[in-house]
């Protein structure tokens, strides 16, 4: 059981990165992918915030994709609340996606359905 | 056609659907394009915007990817909030914003207060945060706050070159010691990839915020991460005989001068210091004083006689966050299990 409490956190202190044993491994971030779709849920939450996203796979199936966001305090300093992203609402997430190939990604700005794009 | 096409093939390299949206260059990480993002002011409001004297207002702001933002006459602010004031003359607020790609923005509001002219002064004692360190009833400094992790990777600033003389800032190893130095194989995902607490001082150096509340014969010191807090008498008082091993210690601290001092042992040999392991012998003497009300110094001198040769000195600051009042709930178990993301790993 190993989870992976600040990567997110770890992978915004750009300047001076944190040390190795922050592994950012499970995800893909030297060619970020950009995805679409309907919010599920919205999960507020330290040490991640998620938000759970029905994305359309090639076949037109739903997917259910775990993306996963910064802790809250810097969803705060990005001037994130928790209504920020609303169940229902179409958005796109770019981001680090799994490695795995599990639908799942790591996303570091978002677009809101108004066209508001946003750090996450 | 021919556009599609290329489209298609573009989406297939990505493995997503072909309703999915145009990906981003390769090559360059997502913070990187997320770091390029201005900011932008959505609202700033005063309510309501004429009053009696000694009435209240209540000023409410909204910004979006702020690297700073700043409400004159009030201070550093939140990206969000709202504040309650009593201005005794009519003042105008200027919201002030900067943000990445060398975007900015300003705008203000006015409260007119009747009878008065526009105050040139600091009108508002709400709005009016301390500009030297407080002190507390019993005259000692008051660290009371939320503190950031300021510059340097989470980890505070960057600790200065230990002066001639000074303890040093990484430890030696006595002989034989050699196995308490950590090294992580491939498989290891480290101390922070689980719910344990990391201890001290390492729970002062993740990228999460920490609060101290000062009363009169205690300090609580607070840790966002994973919620941990240590409850420390200042009075004096000597350690219990033979305390039970424990992630965060048995603490006891008491004043000299202007700093407080934390002597702290009885600790458990699960946790790890900048890159070493230790044995439940650790002491640990934290050293923690306000150079200026906008900074919390912290030392932390690191012995432990069955690993290191003597004793070693980490040295942090970490910035006073006056935006914010109370550190977040963290709960570990709301993090989702990664180990899928890994395959079989």
């Amino acid at each position: 059981m190993k989870r992976f409490l600040f990567v997110a956190a770890a992978l915004a202190l750009l300047a001076a990165p944190l040390s190795a044993h922050h592994s950012t491994a499970m995800y893909e971030m030297a060619n970020p992918t950009t995805i679409k779709g309907t919010v599920k849920r919205f999960e507020w939450t330290n040490p991640h915030a998620f938000i759970y996203l029905d994305v359309k796979d090639d076949k037109g199936n739903s997917v259910e994709w775990e993306i996963e966001l910064m802790s809250l305090n810097h969803l705060r300093s990005y001037g994130w609340v928790r209504t920020t992203v609303k169940a229902g609402e179409e958005i796109t997430c770019t981001g680090g996606r799994a490695k795995s190939g599990a639908p799942s990604m790591i996303s570091a700005l978002l677009k809101l359905p108004d066209g508001r794009e946003l750090r996450s | 056609m021919r556009t599609f096409a290329v489209l298609v093939m573009l989406l297939a390299g990505s493995g997503l659907a072909a309703q999915q949206p145009a990906q981003p260059p390769a090559g360059e990480s997502p913070y990187r394009i997320a770091g390029r993002l201005p900011v932008r002011i959505m609202s700033f409001d005063i309510s309501p915007k004429n009053i009696q004297p000694g009435e209240k207002v209540t000023l409410t702001w909204a910004v979006e990817n702020p690297a700073s933002t700043t409400i004159d006459p009030i201070g550093r602010v939140a990206p969000r909030g709202r504040q309650v004031l009593s201005p005794s003359v009519t003042t105008t607020y200027t919201l002030s914003v900067t943000g990445a790609s060398n975007s900015a923005d300003k705008r203000t509001v006015t409260v007119v207060v009747a009878g008065t002219m526009p105050g040139a002064s600091p009108p508002d004692a709400v709005a009016n945060r301390p500009k030297t360190v407080p002190r507390t009833a019993d005259g000692h400094p008051d660290f009371s706050g939320v503190y950031g992790y300021g510059a340097g990777g989470g980890r505070g600033a960057a600790p200065a070159p230990a002066a001639p003389g000074a303890l040093p800032a990484t430890p030696t190893l006595k002989p034989g010691a050699e196995k308490y130095r950590v090294v992580r194989g491939p498989e290891d995902t480290g101390l922070y990839s689980t719910c344990m607490p990391p201890g001290i001082p390492q729970s002062f150096f993740v990228p999460y915020y920490l609060q101290i509340v000062q009363a009169p014969k205690h300090v609580v010191i607070a840790h966002e991460y994973l919620n941990q807090f240590r409850i420390i008498p200042t009075d004096g008082r000597a350690h219990p005989p033979d305390p039970d091993p424990s992630w965060n210690g048995n603490a006891v601290a008491r004043w000299e001068g202007d700093t407080l001092v934390i002597d702290s042992i009885g600790y458990n040999d699960k946790t790890e210091i900048n890159g070493y392991r230790h044995t439940e012998s650790l002491h640990i003497v934290e050293k923690i004083s306000k150079p200026d009300v906008n900074t919390l110094s912290y030392e932390a001198t690191i012995e432990d006689p069955n690993v290191f040769t003597g004793p070693w000195l980490i040295k942090r600051t970490f910035p006073l966050l006056p935006e914010y009042d109370s550190l977040n709930e963290f709960v570990c178990e709301n993090n989702r299990d990664y180990k899928p993301l890994f395959g079989n790993k």
